[in-house]
């Protein structure tokens, strides 16, 4: 079957898009609202944790308890993330039920009750989730480089900052929901089972009803230290580290993924191959590509003890700059096959296929189609990622590090 | 959906549930043989045996294992816990050849020395790994207090003395006698060609030896201990809990499972309405797991040190409560909403469904459609919980504390 997408915009300018899929009765939903960390104003930085805990406690008619029988007695799963530009709010569940979910998420979004009581514990909530990221020193690592690797604020903390969140009242949150849940900046994007003019219809009446609201910009600044770390006694020394690189947009895009793919993209792949199972330094070693519509970057995170932390990033920074050095057409063939399967194997599951669209959508404006993907990462040759590397070396490089031990950067 | 069944004559099971409307395929090997099946002496044998599991045969090196899993984009990997070592992947239909016949060689490893002694650091680097995440350090230091004596409460990672201490004798032995045909199944789901999947194992573990492999099951309650431990590094209190329940044997494991979601789901359950809503703690979770011939309760509540009494009181206020009063309809009616929508959510990805085919079969020796679950989850009645509260004592725990230093 070809890949169909359903699109249709509000009068308010809020976006509704689809992907009908064979053979599945579940359907998912997302609503990226333009309310992420990195778009809320300075000094508020954990509003949206708080949000993201509030809007829960009681909307429309029903109090909190009423409001979350109402959506476990539909099965729904709910999701909700805060990334850099968007809040996002959304569920997957039994198709049939569609409709029931949609309504409660229009209360949700538009008519949540904030009650002051209510807030206090999200803070508490909020405040706590951040105490916690301190005993879990793997995944610091990785908020606090992305922190110091984007340019401010774009890479600010979705955990908040801890004073921040303690200066926070009411009424700051009451307006930046007021300010930031702007429906005509909305995209709406649901995935699975559904009947699109259904969807549409109720997801106008629901949410057309809503005026525009003016689009807010970040104001970039620049990037934070190249080094940092932070001292904690644990077993291991957890490395973060970024460079640069072009934004999906970019015409070198897949070049840049197919790299990252050589790089890391499954077991034979360079960083596991020397790192892991040549010298046996670490158990978890990996790199990714992360792209922003801004800026963009590779990371990658090394979990190792003490001893063995210096060769750690030695061997890793090693292999950055040894890409552009060539890559065999075994290694260009398997990286590009591990790309086009997680694809489609990922394309079976309507929570992601949401996630997808709507992502694409706002990096793009469109939606590209897995055949486009496909043809684009066939397009690469082993000459078109090294001769873009060569032209565009890896030069600056940010790392953070927590444990017991510092190390020299070169 | 197509129930598949075939028996090699050395013993070992192939199973399949096909499904043509499906994009992709997942395979996996099923191996009845995990933490509980080893002694002290070799204590972290079956997960350091998985990871060497890929180092390669006779024919293929570590590398060109991995070079050939990648040249397909395949998805795979294996874990090890308590009971039971897997081994998957999850495929593009036309690779699944490939991917049946890798796997299906790999069940029998050189096990070379000089692999076992470089593998040894990255085994041991796990450890450490796992000692930086408090969440699973209290699970496996409260899994151990409350199996004291029984092999359940022994380590799946084992410890750096324990790993340091193992031989690849040592691990050739136990390889020998745990993954014998007889202990293993051979699983795949999704898009798949059945004749191919049974010539493939035919040609490549026809031979394989027949051996009787056993396993001490018997039940057991627990030991409801209680201890704490300090560490410097550590913010917040990670409290674990254990109790007995019942084992994947038994019928009303549907029923303990819904209790699990009533108690402990981590939205909209009591654990979320009196800790987490309340916010005097993060995170607060109860789930049923059942395991072979046995079953537990466990709990992982995260807090503040200055919450860690207040957290039990309401938790013990919380086992008494359902105790006496039982659950209401509307809780039960809610719960098997949430499992219902969550069973059928994972079964439409192959990968998803290969798990759970895998474990029916190896537990029950049974083929149980998702339609199965879905009405043996729909039969459970409030009576149903009451008489598993009656007969499992929630009150009855195994407590482990992890946490920051007293001030």
């Amino acid at each position: 079957m070809a890949q169909w997408f359903d699109k249709h915009t509000l009068q308010n300018g809020m976006v509704v898009l689809g992907e009908p899929m064979e053979g599945v009765n579940s359907v998912a939903f997302d609503f990226m609202i333009p309310a992420g960390a990195a778009v809320m104003p300075e000094g508020t930085c954990g509003a949206a944790n708080i949000i993201e805990d509030w809007i829960f406690r009681g909307a429309g008619e029903m109090n909190s308890r009423q409001l979350s029988d109402a959506m476990d007695s539909l099965g729904l799963h709910r999701s909700s993330s805060i990334g850099s530009h968007h809040f996002t709010v959304g569920a997957a569940l039994e198709s049939s039920n569609v409709e029931k979910a949609l309504e409660l998420h229009a209360d949700i979004i538009l008519r949540p009750l904030l009650d002051n009581d209510q807030f206090n514990l999200a803070k508490q909530l909020a405040a706590d989730d951040l105490h916690g990221l301190d005993d879990d020193p793997r995944q610091k690592v990785m908020v606090r480089l992305k922190e110091e690797f984007y340019p401010k604020p774009l890479g600010i903390s979705t955990h908040g900052h801890a004073e921040d969140l303690k200066s926070l009242t009411t009424d700051q949150c009451r307006k930046l929901i007021g300010n930031h849940f702007n429906l005509s900046d909305t995209i709406f994007a649901i995935a699975g089972k559904y009947d699109f003019d259904r969807v549409v219809n109720l997801v106008e009446k629901l949410f057309g009803g809503e005026d525009a609201k003016p689009k807010i910009d970040t104001a970039i600044q620049s990037s934070g230290d190249y080094y940092t770390h932070l001292h904690h006694e644990g077993a291991q020394v957890h490395i973060g580290v970024m460079t640069p690189t072009v934004t999906a947009a970019d015409e070198n895009y897949y070049n840049i993924r197919t790299a990252v793919s050589v790089l890391s993209g499954g077991m034979s792949a360079r960083l596991f191959t020397e790192v892991r199972e040549k010298r046996g330094l670490c158990y978890a070693v990996g790199a990714r590509y992360h792209s922003m519509k801004e800026a963009a970057g590779i990371s990658c995170y090394a979990g190792t003890t003490p001893d063995k932390a210096q060769q750690t990033l030695d061997v890793i920074m090693t292999e950055f700059n040894r890409l552009k050095d060539g890559i065999s057409e075994e290694e260009m063939q398997r990286a590009k096959t591990g790309l086009k399967s997680a694809l489609i194997l990922q394309s079976e599951s309507s929570s992601s296929r949401a996630a997808g669209i709507g992502s694409d959508y706002y990096m793009f404006g469109r939606i590209r189609s897995l055949d486009e993907i496909k043809e684009k990462i066939e397009q690469t040759t082993a000459e078109s990622v090294v001769n873009y590397l060569r032209q565009n070396s890896f030069k600056d490089f940010w790392v953070v590090t927590i444990g017991p031990k510092q190390i020299t950067i070169g | 959906m197509e129930f598949k069944h075939k028996q090699l004559d050395n013993g070992l099971t192939i199973i399949g549930e096909y499904n043509g409307g499906a994009k992709s395929a997942a395979v996996g090997f099923f191996v009845k043989t995990g933490g509980r099946d080893e002694t002290s002496e070799i204590n972290g044998v079956s997960h350091f045996l998985e990871h060497m599991m890929f180092k390669g045969t006779d024919k293929l090196s570590a590398f060109e294992v991995n070079e050939a899993f990648d040249r397909t984009g395949a998805q795979f990997n294996a874990f090890t816990s308590e009971e039971a070592t897997v081994y998957y992947a999850a495929i593009l239909p036309e690779y699944l050849r490939d991917i049946t016949e890798l796997w299906s060689q790999l069940m029998r490893p050189s096990l070379r020395t000089d692999d076992f002694n470089i593998e040894k650091n990255v085994i041991k680097e796990e450890i450490a790994m796992y000692q930086d995440m408090p969440n699973f350090d209290v699970m496996d230091r409260c899994r151990a207090l409350h199996f004291e004596g029984h092999p359940c409460g022994n380590s799946v990672l084992g410890t750096v003395q324990s790993i340091d201490a193992l031989t690849a004798e040592q691990m050739r032995e136990y390889f020998g006698r745990r993954y014998s045909a007889g202990n293993m199944i051979l699983t795949v789901v999704g898009n798949f060609d059945w004749d191919m999947v049974c010539t493939v194992a035919k040609e490549n573990c026809g031979r394989w030896e027949k051996k009787i492999v056993n396993r001490e099951t018997a039940d057991y309650e627990g030991t409801s201990k209680k201890e704490h431990f300090e560490k410097a590094n550590l913010v917040r209190e990670h409290i674990c809990l254990f109790s007995h329940s019942v084992s994947v044997q038994d019928s009303r494991r549907f029923a303990a499972g819904l209790l699990g979601v009533i108690l402990g789901d981590d939205v909209g359950s009591r654990f979320f309405w009196e800790l987490v809503d309340k916010a005097i703690a993060e995170t607060a979770v109860f789930q049923h797991a059942p395991m072979d011939g046995t079953g537990v309760n466990l709990s992982y509540i995260r807090c503040s040190k200055d919450n860690a009494s207040t957290v039990m009181k309401k938790i013990n206020a919380i086992f008494e409560d359902v105790r006496k009063n039982g659950v209401t309809e509307a809780e039960l009616s809610t719960a098997k909403n949430k499992v219902l929508s969550s069973l059928v959510i994972k079964n439409e990805v192959p990968m998803g469904r290969l798990v759970d085919m895998g474990f029916n079969w190896m537990y029950l020796k049974e083929y149980r459609s998702v339609q199965d679950d879905i009405n043996s989850i729909r039969n459970v009645s409030c009576d149903d919980i009451i008489e598993i509260i009656k007969d499992y004592d929630l009150g009855r725990y195994t407590q482990f504390n992890l946490g920051p230093v007293k001030k």
